[in-house]
């Protein structure tokens, strides 16, 4: 996954092009308070995690705030990426995938802006896109593939938008349980084909 | 779906499930800020949570960049640096020592495996070049110092992660370069973080990439100016 987000963070930015290894470094140097670190790590990575806020809370006002509490958190919990074995790229998204879920769960009594939620489509991958999606993806794709299609999507949907266990099972039109009981197979079965 | 599996599901599964849905992120606020506040306290659920992101991880890849507006990074560090910038340097970077010294081991060479990756060539003109750091361990001994050199102050700065001296002896803190008898750094003083000042010859041989070891010592540093009590720790100085 790393090298299609980094060309996407190249893409938006027009940056000189850094390699996971550079970023990990960078995540080290702002644990131990390096600033000019900070400063180049926000510059790096800023668009993808603005992507995450953005695609989740889908309000911009709301995902501005988002994403300096996301480098609030970076700048303070950078230490523990050394205990996670995610890439450096995964481990932010991490945290602004977390974060964004909290405000939004925290924000979202019921499920009356759904639609609005909806209207964000996941983007089609061009063909270079998936010239370069690399393993990680292309991994969890296949195993995606392998669920019913209304499952995966209702995967994508909760992964991607942060959708709830409430909002799927109206949309799917289910009782809650039983979309309770759809994502827990799935994601067992989603372990089971990843571990193949 | 067969019964083997939905006992799975519901016994052994049941709380890594709970992590996988945590990760996917439906659960209700109530319930995500439960799981939130065990994953603070409960290690092995932690590294079950850590295991399902790593898992779905690829999903990831569809979150299309948007770049955020341009004062955005102003707003941010008025937010996280409104006070003097030095000095919240400084703190920052012992108080996330102090993080370290509570942090298991394992996160430690964690970090120093980090830190061992080298040096990136972007922005090198931004880079604090001058300081090397070493995390100082030995597999017999529980003891544990985190070591920075920073070349500009002539300081060596010790963090006690772990392991006490022995009741009537001290620490003492060596440079070894090359195949050159081991040069005394002087005796650590006793302390969470503390100070060495180092000079001429000895800035040198740090400089020249040399490593760092931890002797026992009888009060007030080895007699003989050479290692006399068994070696407690030891290790490599890496560039940061």
């Amino acid at each position: 996954m790393g090298v299609r987000l980094i060309a996407n963070v190249r893409r938006a930015t027009n940056l000189a092009p850094m390699t996971p290894q550079d970023i990990s470094k960078l995540i080290v140097r702002v644990s131990m308070s390096d600033r000019s670190a900070f400063d180049l790590l926000y510059r790096q990575t800023s668009a993808k995690l603005y992507g995450v806020c953005l695609r989740i809370l889908n309000d911009r006002a709301e995902a501005d705030e988002a994403l300096q509490e996301v480098f609030v958190k970076i700048w303070t919990k950078a230490d523990r990426f050394a205990v996670s074995d995610l890439s450096p790229i995964s481990w932010l998204v991490a945290v602004a995938r977390n974060h964004s879920i909290d405000r939004i769960r925290a924000r979202r009594p019921a499920a009356d802006d759904i639609d609005e939620a909806m209207e964000v489509a996941d983007p089609t991958p061009g063909p270079e896109a998936l010239a370069v999606a690399s393993g990680e993806r292309a991994a969890i794709d296949s195993c995606l593939d392998e669920l019913e299609a209304e499952r995966a999507d209702a995967v994508r949907g909760a992964y991607l938008n942060g959708d709830s266990y409430a909002e799927l099972a109206e949309r799917f039109s289910v009782p809650l349980n039983t979309m309770r009981t759809w994502l827990r197979r799935s994601l067992l079965k989603l372990r089971e084909c990843l571990e193949r | 779906m067969t019964q083997a599996n939905d006992r799975d599901m519901e016994q052994n599964g049941g709380e890594n499930m709970l992590a996988a849905e945590y990760v996917l992120g439906v659960l209700p606020d109530a319930e995500r800020r439960q799981v939130a506040a065990r994953i603070d306290s409960d290690p092995a659920f932690a590294r079950e949570v850590d295991e399902w992101e790593v898992r779905l991880s690829g999903m990831a890849d569809a979150y299309e960049p948007v770049d955020p507006p341009a004062d955005l990074k102003q707003a941010l560090d008025g937010r996280l640096f409104a006070a003097d910038a030095s000095q919240a340097q400084r703190v920052g970077f012992w108080s996330s020592l102090a993080f370290w010294r509570t942090a298991t081991a394992a996160a430690l060479v964690a970090m120093v495996v980090a830190l061992a990756i080298p040096y990136l060539t972007v922005d090198q003109g931004s880079i604090t070049a001058e300081r090397l750091v070493a995390s100082l361990s030995h597999d017999d001994t529980d003891v544990h110092y985190f070591v920075v050199y920073d070349a500009a102050k002539s300081d060596v700065g010790l963090s006690h992660v772990t392991g006490a001296r022995a009741e009537g002896r001290d620490f003492e803190l060596w440079v070894i370069e090359g195949s050159n008898p081991p040069a005394s750094l002087g005796v650590i003083p006793v302390g969470s973080n503390v100070h060495l000042a180092v000079t001429g010859d000895l800035k040198r041989r740090i400089e020249a990439g040399a490593a760092f070891a931890i002797s026992l010592e009888p009060l007030g540093g080895s007699p003989t100016g050479e290692p006399t009590g068994p070696v407690v720790a030891v290790g490599d100085l890496t560039t940061i």
